[in-house]
């Protein structure tokens, strides 16, 4: 299939109400390609956070797209980043996932590298008879061209031609903040790994956090689950929002620049969010209107790899793209750094019972990723129709709860549930386009 | 105790393993939920990033754990409810449990057994066969003449979830 030019994939014309996302987005192998090299290997990706490598030499593994990394701490502590692959024959150097190690040493042939990439050791190196032309080589590893951090959230980037993070970042500072606020020392990642792949695009998990409007029906069969539970029948100790009682609630989301939206909703029995065990403290520290915010459900993007997301309790949960039509996910937990135990238990079990894979609401959403990406495959169907709610209801830059909290939105929309609005899709594809478009003529992704 | 007498003793337990087992992949949904005492706790632990298994669920994530039947008789709704796009069609498995060992000497009201199970199972939707496998501890507890379990950790070996998990696949 013939590669088009990017704008061809994303019909947008915001005059006449029209936004439409072709199929081969999602499925297309030379879009992925693509996508693998103008997006995730030439803007900012999320990578790890500090607290999971407080100490000289711990390291975690994780990955740009389909670049390796490793995530250090180098022997005075300084967070440093580089690509796990060695100089000599390519091998990865750290096979673990996490770990504590001062130095990194190839299986192949011993290449070995300190916590902070550099090369300490070429195994046989005097009897080697090296040309002078290779001793003139630098043989550490290749450290990201950009690495930075907001409120322990590490970030890095392959392409040295980034905007600096921060202003990268813009509003979605303040959907950072309200995930990394919620404990008075800070926030940690709860141990224990979640991880698992479905048959799906990247996109498609991406834009499912944006997406108000499957849940009655995809996760329609929780609904006899909360019935039971109202009657204090079942798994009572999740303490899952009941969702009946929401049905009256406000949804909103906005767009920002660089790709980044955010979905909220209106809560109704903030009593079940787990922040509210502390909220007094909370209050007193971030104010009445960020507390507040902080008990909307919330769903942010950074785009391309990361949600931010607190459906009941906040998580961090990043994207992997594999194929086309395989993308690996992985969720943090989020808790409160010295957090009670037994509210570090019930968050715990608010977590398990939803967003997990072993909850009741992954296992449905895998499924229909999988049954979007058969449907993909038909011939004589172009566009989707899937990103029009809500934008006869557009408000051009902040709406009233946005001023309030003065962000600066490019667009803000808000509705009864119902509404069920469709836009916080429309700021990642708009990115999606104006880095694949630099890309494909040749042009810098930042100008 | 004499082999003999600690075998008679360990008989009903390691059957009902089997009975579990086959209740599952007969979808014999109210048979299984009998199994398990009202207050039975269901563990099944993450692994996490260094490798190692989660040991505490009070402090580190789970699967899923559960400390009440009523929590696995939601699972058994959602099953039963037609709306859950993850088990249209249902999936179809076979468990297969074997090396059944003693935790420690069996008593005539509690006997605590270790298996190694695979539970091969087939996802009509996809056309696709996965086995998810690994290990299982059961404390079972006998009320009046009937065992049942009392607390059953699930422990996932191959963790990196290609596929979706139920409590039927494990």
């Amino acid at each position: 299939m013939a590669i088009k030019p990017a704008r061809f994939y994303v019909d947008d014309r915001p005059d006449e109400g029209v936004f439409r996302v072709h199929r081969d987005v999602y499925s297309d192998p030379e879009v992925f390609e693509l996508e693998m090299k103008y997006i995730f290997e030439r803007t900012w990706n999320f990578l790890t956070i500090e607290s999971q490598i407080p100490k000289a030499h711990d390291y975690i593994t994780t990955w740009i797209g389909r670049t390796p990394v490793v995530v250090s701490r180098d022997a005075k502590g300084n967070i440093c980043a580089f690509l796990n692959t060695c100089r000599h024959k390519g091998a990865t150097v750290c096979r673990f996932e996490k770990g504590n190690s001062k130095y990194h040493v190839c299986f192949y042939h011993g290449w070995a590298y300190d916590s902070g990439g550099k090369n300490v050791s070429i195994k046989q190196r005097e009897a080697a008879d090296y040309p002078a032309a290779f001793d003139a080589q630098s043989h550490d590893l290749i450290p990201l061209a950009k690495l930075a951090t907001y409120k322990g959230l590490i970030f890095g980037s392959l392409s040295p031609d980034v905007p600096p993070l921060d202003e990268h970042l813009g509003d979605l500072k303040f959907f950072i903040d309200l995930h990394m606020d919620q404990g008075p020392q800070g926030m940690e990642i709860i141990p224990g790994r979640v991880a698992y792949t479905y048959r799906g695009n990247w996109k498609m998990q991406l834009e499912n956090g944006q997406d108000p409007y499957h849940v009655d029906t995809a996760h329609g069969s929780f609904m006899a689950i909360a019935e039971r539970r109202r009657k204090g029948q079942g798994n009572v100790a999740a303490r899952e929002l009941d969702w009946q009682k929401r049905n009256d609630v406000q949804i909103g989301s906005y767009e920002f620049p660089h790709g980044h939206s955010s979905v909220w909703h209106d809560v109704v029995e903030p009593e079940r969010r787990a922040v509210h065990a502390t909220f007094d403290e909370v209050k007193s520290r971030v104010g009445e209107q960020r507390a507040a915010w902080m008990i909307k459900q919330r769903n942010a993007v950074f785009f391309p790899n990361l949600q931010i997301a607190d459906q009941i309790v906040p998580i961090l949960r990043t994207f992997r793209p594999i194929e086309p039509g395989l993308t690996e996910l992985r969720s943090n937990v989020l808790g409160p750094i010295g957090e009670p135990p037994h509210l570090r238990a019930a968050r715990l079990r608010q977590f398990e019972d939803f967003v997990n894979p072993g909850g009741y609401a992954t296992p449905d959403d895998v499924t229909v990723f999988a049954d979007c990406q058969v449907g993909f495959q038909s011939a004589g169907v172009d566009f989707l129709q899937g990103y029009s709610r809500g934008i006869g209801a557009i408000e051009r830059g902040p709406n009233e709860e946005a001023r309030a909290v003065e962000l600066h939105p490019l667009t803000s929309v808000k509705g009864h549930r119902t509404q069920n609005n469709e836009l916080g899709t429309h700021a990642p594809f708009r990115e999606w386009v104006r880095l694949m478009n630099a890309g494909m003529e040749g042009r810098k992704a930042y100008p | 105790m004499s082999a003999v007498d600690e075998a008679a003793l360990l008989a009903p337990g390691i059957e009902l393993l089997s009975r579990e087992a086959v209740y599952l992949d007969e979808k014999r949904w109210d048979e299984w939920l009998a199994l398990y005492a009202v207050d039975c706790e269901f563990w099944v632990p993450t692994w996490t990033a260094e490798g190692h298994l989660t040991t505490n669920p009070q402090t580190e994530l789970s699967l899923i754990y559960y400390t009440a039947r009523g929590a696995l008789e939601d699972r058994i709704v959602r099953i039963r409810s037609g709306r859950s796009p993850a088990a249209l069609p249902l999936p179809r498995t076979a468990h297969v449990v074997s090396n059944i060992l003693p935790l420690e000497p069996p008593l005539r009201d509690r006997i605590r057994l270790r298996s190694t199970w695979a539970c091969h199972t087939f996802f009509p939707l996809m056309d696709v066969h996965h086995t998810y496998f690994g290990r299982a501890e059961y404390d079972l507890a006998r009320r009046d003449e009937t065992w049942v379990i009392q607390r059953k950790k699930t422990i996932l070996e191959n963790d990196r979830i290609p596929l979706p998990i139920d409590i039927y696949c494990l």
